[in-house]
């Protein structure tokens, strides 16, 4: 015979201020089962968990029923109130009946109290047939997987290398430092992108807890939190990592032109070559697409062997396969710019000087294609009239509905870059709808750049066109003065968005983690979990999960960061023990489970049973969520959820079923 | 009424901002954000001064009844560049078409070339009457002598189905 | 193959030289065309005066072609092909104005089938046809000739309808002037609006856009425009005097339809093909491929 106590908080005025928590104590008072019933002002305050744990002692209490407010409030602290007097915390029934009651039904006192003694009833029929469960421990490997080496994956590998955790950085490019090595200067400080982003690539190369892996790319995840096996295909470069000095001699030499993907085609490099001028690791690779060797099979050219003085071509080299166990996994692997080809209302990709931010930021930089120099195309000369448009592929619903959170002020970066290199004789225009400057220091960025003469016009233009002689020019209506200005710009730069990668999708099947409808990473929860993907043990870190600045991108980082050596630090961890749990008499082998499953936490296990080959259902622990999807499915019943099991739940609903007055049996 | 329009006075009339979601033929005229596209590509701008960012604007906000009665939305070419590239599909072209509806409803001044369109296809079926061209080298011709097939216009039953759903409210 | 064509207001009563040229070229590469009977205006006009009536008129126009019991209808007017698709769109997705359309046609006898397709003579030509049987029925190469074309605004806008050619780069129309061994030169204006819906309220300004587009195509210092809407037609063509006098131009761009070109291509007769209606100086152009 349990004995159950019951617990009704006045939650304040929160809940006692509708229902009638006097009425409902007595009610629980009333019911089978029930050894002591008391109301409390605050029942999670200190007195009022005493009061509980008192209780337990004194009446050998066995079952507890709290009526107070969400679970998702005070379940855990209360569990800790029980477990502290030595009840097993699953032996706890929290009844909601503030946000399910008072908060819902503020307008009728009468029927809320109702309600509520409907709920304390359904909640003492669960409680009845509780059973105790304990919390099982795994042990993990404190080993943890980067995937992606722009500035979130450097920011994470660093704070992870330096809490003494192994990292496995695996970068797809020859180099690491992603975006952030494209840019020229940072908003809002202008500080040079690559003097504040190299000292952590060069750190995160050297630190002996990193195992850097550029040219490298995850082929296949296994396993569950705490234990993830990672198939890693590293690429070949054709060039031997530790003999290749870095001297770009292979380079100069070889005849194959290629457009260079760092500087986004905007200028030429060779099929073999050194990724960027900051690259790290600072070797050569050779573009098997381009190679005339390795793209015809045949033993031709070959001028970089002969240049090469550290003998370190090895045109022979094979993709190698390494396989790691790691307890986590950070998935930073950036966005993309997007394509303004697609509205060809611009001209983009059909006129010369209607160009994008990013190959803008190549021209700007001092190691870009142009040394710096901004230059028209049409006459080799500085242009005397730039224009930016904002919003280009973003807040649009017929290409992406977000805004990109980085257009606004990377154009206010670019704009105040053009006025110190061109001086005070261009002039400047920014075509927009909204200017979003929201940071630290952003808006008064903004003002820097009006100061700086910089014009903003309130309006986007419809499209952009182009004379007989190549000139552009375009409309464009300005809110503030209500006029439509002409304006014939020498070159345009469009703000594209950030968008989701090309490989998104992939990453998104390989990890087994979601997408959002605006095709980024899928976070746990928007608010409250950002760093945190669906599936346990799996956290997300940049532009991956949402277009936003460096400072975002290494906060969240780091977040991750810290949050894996959480998961991590212990050596093991614990799993709630709401799962479900196959019983392997009943259980037929059909399948239905596996195939239902969204967490891949079931397994199918081959037995010989009597000279038969028999399949059994097997629950991975660390993979089950507790969804109860396999429970539902199960035709003969063999699934059955830890903690909900069908036996509670039909308690419940019969309690819920009988009228208020009755008392409800066993 | 919380608002007031201190330019002319007037105060937004919000049942006639639901008689203009309602006859939308398309568009969500409640989503511009007035980032101005459609202001700046419009064919009737620069002749016309029409601004089709601001009829959308001046109907959301509820200032209809001024706008059925004025002349700038008989302004537009029906070009369809604002449909093709608003960023939020609001549509300009479709609310005007609204606003002129509502006008032909609330008999304010509508160009008399469409009112004769309507009563020549009542009459005939056709919006345009049969015409003879003249020719750079001034000969004169019509359908027939072009040898092209006799018109055979609509019966009675179109004219009174037509009728029909004109005064369809 | 029988496609049903409806011809609309404008080419009936005044651009016959569009209707001759489509009757003359279409038999070609087998497409009858069967005439529908008893038609009404496809509604553009009362669009403006009461929405509803006109997509009664669209539909109207929709179930006589199904009455032919053919399942393709030719709409050689742009703006026929606009307002026909709107009504499509429109009954699909509203069920109170399908239902009160598609009673009242009944009531006529009239049936509305919503899998009637609905082509313009561009889609038609360039998709059913095919850019390969026009190239190879061409007889005389139009070699040498450099022209622009004007493809119109309410068959390439807006996308969502699902129009004849892309809404910001048409290339369909510039393609089957390539076919014809001619040149179709880009230029950007392009996109811009011929003005015809503004001559019935104010006629100046639909001068001033079609006589600013003329003045542009002018400065390209090609052979001539070609358009394929009679709308577009009557202010480019008809009206280019006026319109020039409008912009203060001497405006002398021959303008013809693309079925006329067809035609020439074809070594069908001048006559047959209306060139003698057009009322720009199409001689010049025929100057250039005629021997």
């Amino acid at each position: 015979m349990p004995k159950i106590g019951v617990y009704v908080c006045h939650c304040g005025l929160n809940i006692a201020g509708v229902v009638d928590v006097e009425n409902v104590t007595e009610y629980a008072k009333s019911l089978p089962d029930v050894a002591i019933a008391r109301s409390y002002i605050y029942m999670c305050s200190e007195p009022g968990q005493r009061m509980i744990q008192e209780d337990i002692k004194t009446h050998n209490l066995d079952r507890i029923v709290i009526a107070t407010c969400s679970p998702r409030m005070h379940e855990e602290t209360f569990r800790k109130t029980v477990t502290e007097a030595g009840l097993n915390p699953y032996l706890l029934e929290i009844v909601n009946l503030r946000e399910h009651v008072s908060w819902a039904h503020s307008d009728n006192p009468k029927k809320a109290t109702e309600k509520a003694k409907a709920l304390v009833r359904m909640g003492v029929a669960r409680a009845r047939l509780l059973e105790p469960l304990e919390k099982r421990k795994v042990s993990v490997k404190k080993n943890v997987l980067v995937v992606g080496g722009g500035i979130a994956g450097i920011q994470a590998s660093l704070d992870l290398a330096n809490a003494g955790f192994k990292v496995f950085l695996v970068e797809k490019a020859p180099s690491i430092g992603g975006r952030m090595a494209q840019l020229d200067k940072t908003f809002p400080t202008l500080d040079c992108s690559a003097c504040i982003l190299t000292p952590k690539m060069v750190d995160v190369a050297k630190h002996s807890n990193v195992k850097l892996l550029t040219n490298s790319e995850v082929t296949e995840v296994k396993g569950f939190v705490g234990n993830y096996e990672v198939s890693i295909v590293k690429k070949p470069r054709y060039v031997d990592e530790k003999k290749c000095v870095g001297c770009e001699l292979c380079t100069k030499v070889c005849p194959v032109k290629v457009p260079d993907e760092f500087n986004e085609g905007l200028s030429q490099t060779r099929a073999i070559s050194i990724y960027s001028p900051y690259a790290v690791p600072k070797v050569a690779t050779i573009n098997p697409k381009h190679c005339l060797r390795l793209r015809f099979n045949k033993n031709v050219c070959g001028k970089c062997v002969e240049a090469c003085t550290a003998k370190a071509i090895k045109f022979k080299q094979q993709p190698k396969t390494i396989r790691v166990k790691v307890g986590g996994i950070i998935i930073a692997v950036g966005s993309e710019v997007f394509n303004a080809s697609k509205m060809s209302e611009f001209g983009y990709g059909r006129y010369k000087n209607v160009i994008s931010n990013i190959e803008f930021e190549r021209i700007l930089n001092a190691s870009g294609p142009t040394g710096g120099k901004i230059l028209s195309t049409r006459n080799g000369e500085s242009p005397k009239t730039v224009v930016f448009v904002q919003c280009v592929g973003s807040r649009d619903k017929r290409f992406h509905e977000y805004c990109c959170r980085v257009g606004c002020m990377a154009t206010l970066k670019q704009a105040i870059l053009v006025r110190e290199k061109l001086g005070e004789d261009v002039k400047i225009y920014v075509c927009f709808n909204d200017m979003r400057a929201f940071g630290k220091g952003y808006d008064e960025f903004y003002r820097r750049a009006r100061d700086l003469d910089v014009n903003f016009v309130a309006g986007l233009p419809s499209d952009i066109r182009s004379d007989v002689h190549g000139a552009l020019y375009f409309d464009v209506y300005d809110r503030g003065t209500n006029k439509l200005l002409e304006i014939r710009p020498d070159l345009v730069v469009l703000a594209n968005g950030l968008v989701p990668n090309a490989g998104i999708e992939k990453i998104g099947v390989l990890f087994h983690v979601s997408r959002s409808a605006d095709g980024f990473l899928l976070e746990a929860h928007p608010k409250l979990r950002p760093l945190e993907s669906v599936m346990a043990g799996i956290f997300l870190a940049g532009a991956c999960q949402g277009p936003k600045d460096i400072p975002d991108t290494v906060a969240q980082a780091s977040g991750a960061a810290a949050k894996v050596i959480d998961l991590l630090a212990s050596g093991e961890i614990e799993l709630e023990p709401l799962k479900a749990v196959v019983d392997e008499d009943l259980c037929s082998g059909c399948r239905l489970c596996e195939s239902v499953c969204p967490f891949l936490a079931i397994e199918m296990k081959s037995e010989n049973v009597e000279g038969a080959e028999r399949l059994r259902a097997e629950v991975v622990e660390a993979m089950c969520q507790g969804c109860g999807l396999c429970v539902s499915a199960c035709p003969t019943k063999a699934i059955k959820m830890c903690h909900y099991t069908d036996g509670q739940v039909l308690a419940q609903v019969q309690a819920g079923c009988l009228e208020s007055g009755a008392r409800g049996g066993s | 009424m919380s608002l007031t329009d201190l330019m002319s006075m007037a105060k937004p009339n919000m049942e006639s901002r639901e008689k203009i979601l309602s006859k939308l033929g398309g568009g969500e005229l409640v989503n511009c954000f007035q980032c101005l596209k459609c202001t700046s590509g419009c064919t009737a701008l620069k002749l016309l001064e029409l601004k089709p960012h601001e009829i959308v604007k001046l109907v959301n906000l509820g200032f209809v009844d001024e706008l059925a009665l004025s002349d700038i939305i008989w302004t537009c070419v029906t070009c369809l560049k604002c449909v093709q590239r608003c960023p939020q599909k609001a549509s300009p072209y479709h609310v005007i078409m609204a606003l002129r509806n509502l006008a032909v409803e609330r008999e304010a001044r509508v160009p008399e070339g469409y009112l004769k369109a309507v009563s020549r296809i009542l009459e005939i079926g056709l919006a345009e009457a049969i015409q003879e061209v003249v020719t750079r080298r001034m000969e004169i011709f019509n359908r027939e002598s072009l040898k092209l097939p006799k018109i055979v216009y609509p019966k009675e039953s179109f004219q009174a189905a037509f009728m029909k759903i004109l005064e369809e409210k | 193959m029988k496609v049903a064509v409806f011809w609309g207001c404008r080419i009936l009563t005044n651009q016959y030289a569009y209707e001759m040229s489509v009757r003359e070229v279409f038999p070609r590469f087998d497409a009858e065309l069967v005439d529908l009977s008893e038609t009404n205006c496809c509604g553009d006009p009362v669009k403006s005066v009461n929405d509803l009536a006109a997509n009664y008129l669209a539909a109207r126009v929709l179930a006589l072609a199904n009455k032919t019991g053919l399942q393709d209808l030719l709409l050689p007017c742009n703006r026929c092909h606009f307002v026909i698709s709107e009504a499509k769109n429109v009954l699909e997705k509203n069920e109170g104005v399908g239902g009160k359309i598609v009673g009242l046609l009944r009531e006529e006898g009239l049936e509305y089938n919503p899998s009637v397709k609905v082509w313009h003579v561009i889609d038609f030509l360039h998709d059913v046809v095919g850019l390969k049987n026009v190239k190879e029925a061409v007889q005389k190469p139009l070699k040498g000739l450099k022209l622009a074309t004007h493809v119109g605004c309410q068959i390439i806008r807006y996308s969502d309808l699902g129009r004849v050619d892309d809404a910001e780069n048409p290339r369909r129309l510039d393609e089957l002037v390539g076919v014809l061994g001619a040149e179709s030169v880009d230029y950007a204006e392009k996109l811009d609006c011929c003005g015809a819906n503004l001559m019935q309220s104010h006629p100046d300004s639909a001068l001033s856009l079609a006589g600013t587009k003329l003045n542009a195509v002018q400065n390209l210092g090609v052979d001539g425009l070609v358009v394929s809407c009679p709308d577009c037609g009557l202010m480019f063509d008809f009206k280019q005097k006026d319109a020039g006098t409008t912009v203060g131009a001497k405006l002398n761009v021959p303008v013809v339809y693309y079925t006329q070109l067809l035609g020439l291509a074809l070594n069908i007769e001048k006559e047959k093909l209306g060139l003698h209606l057009n009322q720009t100086p199409v001689d010049q152009l025929l100057m250039k491929i005629l021997p």
